[in-house]
């Protein structure tokens, strides 16, 4: 029964689990609480009145996510944040470093004591934007950026100076040194082709591939690779149970769907590996009246943003979906006092530290375009008029910042009233917003400034180019998808949203050539 | 008498000038300062006139919703979803004369009564009603205002005054 699948992880997952918390040193008391007197003043973000409303209902109601309550939030420890260092590719590593490394003492680097400015804060928001939250190995650990092998088999981005920026290490004391995951920047930062790196953007982090090669490589048994999908991805009160389905499927092609979810998108836990949601921009966040594609979160002011990371890291691990909880959990066992060691659910960001990552989120700006105005851009711009396109990614944050629904979800009545909703579908892949535990039944519409330093492209990432997207092409079932394709399927369409596909060829580039100068 | 659009199909594809368009109903509306034009597929008029017995005459007319086309297949859904028209709700849209004055040399002007949805709008609207035949070659072109009618949402990029240009031939 689900009761007992925390207590039946596999070996595997408990030596990555216990030891490091072990030597970290986990302990009760160690947990400083910070006491703060500064004029800035610090939302109460997780109260039970705000989180009842604060997440559009799932498209199946009953089965909209309950958070954990308001006292079981704040008696989490808050996160203590220690210096990080670059991981480097084995051959660009510095001599000595490793053993350097090991030399450091743990040092504590966030003290909201410290911040008297609005650039403080900022300061010390980029600091915990690139602070991993996981040193459990919940995506890939030390062995794996060690190994040449792993950055040839990911085809792993690096920057100039060889440094793999989508992981730290972390030290955490003398010799104490853990490889960390899931910071922002993991998911949220871009290495440009010339190996700088562009902090918020479209993450080009092959995040699923390189968890597919850690689970290759450890030997993973089927049960453990199963279990570790169900706590991520299981929606089983979804029609058809898609997600059971794949689970089902086996050890192979479980690590076979993993490995087909392309660059520029993760399966976040609560979404999916078979509808792999696209990676956000985060540059511009700011503006957006919803997050994620499905728009769960409203995002009205800065504490629904810090609600949005303190739920997206990692607490939606502790919802319930109706009875279900993806740990297996039970309400008894949640609300039982003992800690839950899964990675991001036995502490969490306290309310000055989130309110310092949202603070850095909103104040990301866009690199220079390198992409002039031309007469063949004013061209394309008279297209998107014409075309439609204004009307929902209208300008300045060209998006009307209004959702969608999806094939198959019938708007209810009351949504009206409550969400700003454009009421039609364009016709894309459903899967995402009516199979997925974030599902709304809704796709918002995408802000489409910072197109020419982003992609893969649509919700799915399913299309590698701007190009792709007005290529009739991608309509029919012998099409490959140039980006996301599953991993049954060698060709599949890539259907909906046939805005400009009439268009002649010289219109097209005019119109591509515009949208690269947003 | 009554009068099918239908009917008026064959004919207008003969005459070109002056009556470049199939469809008796068409409107603009500026969408990001273009003009988008577009018009009704299917509509039906209802057209007794006299201008000698103006008090006795009367101008109908019905468009359906569902025929609206603008050229964007998308955007014609969009448009009678509940937003817009709620075509499945409200099928039609009708105007009808409430009185009529002669302006003199073919020009007249009439009170019509605009029913959308729910909404109802009283308008003056002049027109001109030019002898052709046995019957009469009727014109006219006003603006709406759409928010008047619960068409959409007050919007940045899409003007809330719509044109309506209506060019209708009776026999
Ligand atoms: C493991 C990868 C990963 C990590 C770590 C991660 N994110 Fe995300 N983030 C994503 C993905 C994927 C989505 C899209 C989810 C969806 O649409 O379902 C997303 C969505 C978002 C959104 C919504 C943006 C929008 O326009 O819809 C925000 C805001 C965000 N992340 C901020 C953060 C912040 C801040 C952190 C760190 C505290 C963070 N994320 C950590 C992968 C990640
Ligand atoms: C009816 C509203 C609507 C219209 C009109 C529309 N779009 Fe979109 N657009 C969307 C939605 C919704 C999505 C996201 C769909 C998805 O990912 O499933 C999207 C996605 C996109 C994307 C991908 C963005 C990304 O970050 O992946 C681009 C590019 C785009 N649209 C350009 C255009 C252009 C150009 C036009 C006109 C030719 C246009 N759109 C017309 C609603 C619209």
């Amino acid at each position: 029964m689900g009761k007992n699948k925390l207590v039946q992880l596999p070996l595997w997952t408990w030596i990555l689990a216990i030891l490091p918390l072990l030597a970290f040193g986990v302990g009760k008391g160690k947990w400083g609480n910070f006491s703060v007197q500064f004029i800035q003043e610090i939302p109460r973000i997780w109260t039970d009145l705000a989180m009842k409303n604060w997440e559009l209902p799932n498209s199946n109601p009953e089965f909209s996510a309950q958070p954990v309550s308001e006292e079981f939030y704040y008696s989490l420890p808050e996160r203590v944040i220690f210096k990080t260092y670059p991981v480097y590719h084995p051959d660009y590593e510095p001599d000595g470093y490793w053993e350097w490394l090991h030399e450091q003492e743990a040092e504590i680097v966030f003290d909201p004591k410290n911040l008297k400015t609005e650039e403080d804060w900022i300061r010390a928001g980029e600091l915990l934007f690139d602070y991993p939250i996981d040193t459990l190995g919940a995506v890939i650990g030390t062995e794996h950026v060690r190994d040449r092998d792993f950055y040839r088999d990911t085809q792993m981005p690096l920057t100039s100076e060889g440094v793999m920026p989508f992981a730290k290490w972390v030290v955490a004391g003398k010799g104490k040194v853990y490889l960390g995951n899931l910071s922002c920047g993991m998911c949220h930062t871009r290495v440009m082709e010339d190996g700088s790196l562009l902090k918020g953007a479209q993450g080009n982090w092959p995040g699923d591939k390189a968890f597919a090669y850690a689970l290759e490589k450890d030997g993973a048994s089927e049960k453990a690779i199963q279990n570790v999908t169900g706590f991520l991805f299981s929606s089983p009160f979804v029609a058809g149970d898609p997600h059971g389905k794949l689970i089902a499927s086996g050890k192979d092609s479980l690590v076979a769907a993993y490995r087909a979810v392309p660059e520029g998108a993760f399966g976040r836990q609560g979404t999916s590996i078979l509808y792999p949601p696209q990676a956000p921009n985060l540059i511009g966040v700011k503006d957006r009246k919803y997050l994620d594609h499905g728009g769960l979160g409203q995002h009205r002011n800065i504490e629904d943003m810090m609600r949005y990371i303190a739920m997206n890291q990692a607490l939606d691990f502790l919802n319930f979906y109706g009875d279900y909880n993806p740990l297996g959990l039970t309400k008894e066992r949640l609300y039982s006092g003992q800690p839950i060691i899964f990675p991001g659910t036995y502490d969490r960001h306290s309310d000055e530290q989130l309110l310092a990552i949202a603070k850095y989120v909103y104040s990301l700006t866009p690199p220079e375009n390198p992409n002039k105005l031309s007469t063949l851009s004013e061209k394309g711009k008279i297209i998107f008029a014409q075309q439609g396109c204004v009307t929902c990614h209208t300008p300045p944050l060209f998006t009307n910042n209004q959702l969608t629904p999806a094939d198959g979800f019938e708007i209810p009545e009351e949504h009206y009233g409550k969400y700003d909703i454009f009421d039609i579908s364009v016709g894309t892949d459903p899967g995402y917003t009516l199979n997925t535990r974030r599902g709304t039944g809704y796709y918002k519409i995408p802000s489409l400034l910072g197109l020419w330093y982003r992609g893969p492209f649509l919700h799915d990432a399913s299309l590698a180019k701007l190009e792709d997207l007005f290529d009739p092409a991608r309509l029919r079932g012998d099409y490959v998808p140039t980006g996301f394709k599953p991993h049954t399927v060698k060709t599949r369409a890539v259907k909906g949203h046939e805005f400009g596909m009439d268009l002649g060829k010289e219109d097209k580039e005019a119109l591509i050539a515009y949208l690269k100068t947003l | 008498m009554r009068l099918l659009f239908v009917a008026l199909f064959s004919f207008f594809l003969s005459v070109p000038a002056g009556f470049q368009s199939a469809f008796p109903v068409r409107f603009q509306i500026k969408n990001a300062g273009i003009t988008v034009e577009g018009h009704f597929s299917e509509s039906s008029f209802d057209v007794q006139f006299n201008p000698k017995d103006l008090s006795n005459s009367y101008l109908r007319g019905k468009v359906l919703p569902s025929s609206i086309n603008t050229g964007i297949g998308l955007r014609d859904k969009h448009l009678q979803g509940r937003q817009y028209f709620q075509s499945a709700s409200y099928p039609e849209v009708q105007m009808h004369s409430k009185r009529i004055r002669s302006l003199g040399k073919n020009q007249y002007e009439g009170v019509f009564e605009i029913q959308i949805k729910d909404f109802r709008q009283d308008k003056t609207i002049s027109f001109s009603a030019i002898p052709k035949g046995k019957g009469y070659e009727f014109e006219a072109k006003f603006s709406i205002n759409r928010l008047d009618f619960g068409i959409g949402e007050k919007s940045l990029v899409l003007g809330d005054e719509v044109v309506v240009e209506i060019k209708l031939r009776k026999e």
